[in-house]
């Protein structure tokens, strides 16, 4: 059995050629062009191309290195965080400002190891209302402080 | 001299009081995100990129200025504290600069370190007023097959000087190119990878890719390395060095001061290069040499003064050929092109306060850093004691709310979550994000100048090779890969990277 000895060049290898694939796929319909008159479509495709090419040597290479091991990552915390940002983008135009800094608060501090909830309110209090100061009051950010729109 | 008039022209530009509070601010704000374990130069230019939204280009720069010098201060003085190196360059500084605190030295280290950036900074300043210019005259030759063989050289010298894979760094300038050719495309008017989605039309906004790829993405892969676990730090001790220590850091940073100079103008990250090749320069040169590893101060002056010299020459070609050399200057195209500005040769004869209020201002951010940082060293290093669970909460806010306010769209934020995953994807697999950065900043400027090009030679690619000054250009960067063809430098890339 053939064994992957190398696994962050064999799995950066595979994500470079999907995007290359992807890429293609999304160049096929703008025109190509001549080198005369290079189309829409001439230079997406043709670093498409190598980006698969490239992509296919550093998976094949991974076989042949050593080391490169993937570092251990916890999902739960990384999760919270990009879900909390998404979040944010779902609240904001719907509730305002502060509930949503809010919110957002909580759900980010509860993805840190050493959670906890007395502190994560207050910081939850305390930084939706210099938000509200410092972005609505001073920068004037074209923000809500609060709203209910759904 | 010219030179003079010059800039006394930028500093009547420059220094007026608000511009002087804009500078103060960016430099106090650069410095606390900075200071953060974990939050490197690249990341905090790219989080406090928002807040420069609403000033006129002059201010806005000047503020950026400020952040930047900053920023790096921050990351040296985290470096020096906490042994924690925010990017590539301060991973030398805390090779001698941590030892130096664990010996009750870090307030010198510190002061070192602050006073060698500023000399650094000064005669930088000085090269750039001398230089910009004369190669902005020699860049008004330049046409666009001349363009694309400067872009090319830039991009090969980003993939040598990356850290880790060559074939990697090769693939992900790929992938920044063809991420910065999505929008409409000016020509046809076609759009290109954009879904349907009207954000996306103009190209993929600028700020929430860096907040995200650099910024957030930062804040994950801390959050797996246990952070918070680490933020002991030393003692400060008398922040002045003895007569000794003095006697040792003055000449190191004199040599620093040339090498980072010198370096800094080549493309492709010359600050870092610099402090590698100061760190080696000053351990070789030293009288004592077996100081070296336990705490000698030749080993943060040196490598701090490189760095700081060779951060400020890489604007000559950032403002002479609008050509971005390092991350760092990416970043500032980005936020130059947010004001309308576009870097390059017309810069210096259209708009000359602006050109030379920038060159000025950079000098006033490093007065402003020694000023105010020295002072305020206490207060830098009691927010290095609060709790990461407290901090990084704080620092999302700040981003979201600045993706968000990039042009009222949540559809920003919903961007800037997706190229967090991506940077720390990217993180996790050993690819550097800074080859990217860099192509996704030249994508459509490279496409736009090879079809100029293809347009003069009538469909002849041999263009490129017949015109002398692009002719050297290619060779130069065919001479980059064949160095790291050659086994001789690949083992030297591989330990300076290692150490």
């Amino acid at each position: 059995m053939i064994r992957i000895t190398h696994p962050q060049d064999f799995w950066s290898g595979l994500l470079f050629v999907a995007f290359g694939a992807f890429g293609a796929y999304l160049s096929r319909e703008f025109t190509f062009g001549a080198l005369t008159k290079m189309g829409p479509g001439f230079l997406p495709t043709v670093l498409s191309y190598s980006l698969m090419a490239v992509g296919a040597i550093v998976t094949a290479r991974s076989f042949a290195l050593r080391g490169g091991e993937i570092q251990p990552f916890s999902l739960k915390p990384q999760a919270l965080i990009i879900g909390a940002i998404i979040l944010f983008a779902m609240l904001i135009e719907r509730v305002g400002l502060i509930p949503t800094v809010f919110a957002v608060i909580l759900m980010t501090s509860y993805a840190s190891s050493e959670f906890k909830l007395r502190d994560a309110i207050l910081l939850g209090v305390g930084t939706s209302l210099i938000c509200y100061v410092l972005f609505i009051y001073l920068l004037s950010v074209p923000m809500q402080p609060l709203m209910w729109n759904f | 001299m010219d030179v003079f008039a010059n800039l006394a022209t930028g500093f009547s530009a420059a220094a007026t009081p608000g511009n002087l509070l804009f500078c103060l601010i960016g430099c106090l704000l650069g410095t606390l995100i900075g200071v953060l374990p974990g939050i490197g130069p690249i990341a905090t230019i790219a989080i406090l990129l928002p807040v420069t939204y609403g000033l006129d280009p002059l201010a806005a720069l000047i503020m950026l200025a400020g952040i930047y010098y900053g920023a790096q201060y921050g990351g040296s003085t985290t470096a020096i504290l906490v042994n924690l190196p925010g990017e590539t360059s301060s991973v030398i500084t805390c090779i001698e600069g941590y030892k130096m605190a664990r010996n009750g030295r870090a307030g010198a280290a510190l002061t070192v370190a602050a006073l060698g950036s500023f000399f650094a900074g000064c005669v930088g300043t000085i090269v750039i007023a001398m230089f910009a210019p004369i190669l902005a005259g020699f860049a008004v030759q330049f046409r666009s097959p001349e363009y694309f063989s400067l872009m090319i050289f830039g991009l090969v010298a980003a993939v040598v000087l990356a850290n880790g894979s060559v074939m990697k760094a090769v693939a992900m300038v790929i992938l920044g190119l063809l991420f910065g050719l999505a929008g409409t495309d000016t020509q046809s008017g076609v759009t290109r990878f954009t879904f349907g989605v009207t954000e996306l039309y103009d190209g993929i906004d600028f700020t929430p890719l860096a907040m995200g790829l650099f910024g957030i993405s930062e804040l994950m892969a801390n959050l797996d390395r246990r952070i918070e676990d680490r933020t002991q730090t030393q003692k400060i001790g008398s922040l002045w060095p003895t007569r000794k220590e003095a006697m040792l850091a003055f000449p190191a940073v004199l040599r620093g001061t040339g090498l980072g100079a010198l370096l800094g103008i080549l493309p492709g990250g010359g600050a870092v290069l610099a402090s590698f090749a100061s760190y080696t320069l000053e351990k070789k040169v030293s009288r004592s040499r077996d100081q070296f590893g336990k705490g000698a101060i030749e080993g943060v002056a040196g490598p701090e003064a490189a760095n700081n010299a060779g951060a400020q020459t890489s604007f000559i070609p950032l403002l002479t050929l609008g050509i971005p050399s390092t991350p760092v200057m990416a970043i500032m195209v980005g936020a130059m092109m947010i004001q309308g500005i576009a870097p390059g040769t017309a810069l210096i004869t259209e708009r000359p306060q602006l050109f030379w209020g920038m060159i000025a201002s950079m000098w006033i951010g490093n007065a402003m850093l020694v000023i105010i940082n020295l002072p305020l060293i206490g207060l830098w290093v009691r927010l290095l004691r609060v709790p990461y669970r407290l901090l990084f909460p704080c620092i999302i806010i700040l981003c979201c709310v600045g993706a968000f306010a990039t042009s009222s769209s949540s559809f920003l934020v919903m961007m800037m979550a997706g190229f967090a995953v991506l940077g720390y994807a990217f993180g996790k697999l050993g690819c550097e994000g800074a080859p990217f950065l860099l192509g996704f900043v030249l994508g459509p400027l490279m496409e736009e100048n090879l079809r100029r090009s293809m347009i003069l030679s009538f469909g002849d690619p041999l263009i490129f090779v017949q015109r002398p000054i692009s002719l050297t250009l290619l060779l130069m960067s065919l001479a980059l890969v064949l160095m790291i063809v050659l086994p001789s430098f690949r083992r030297t890339r591989e330990v300076a990277f290692q150490e």
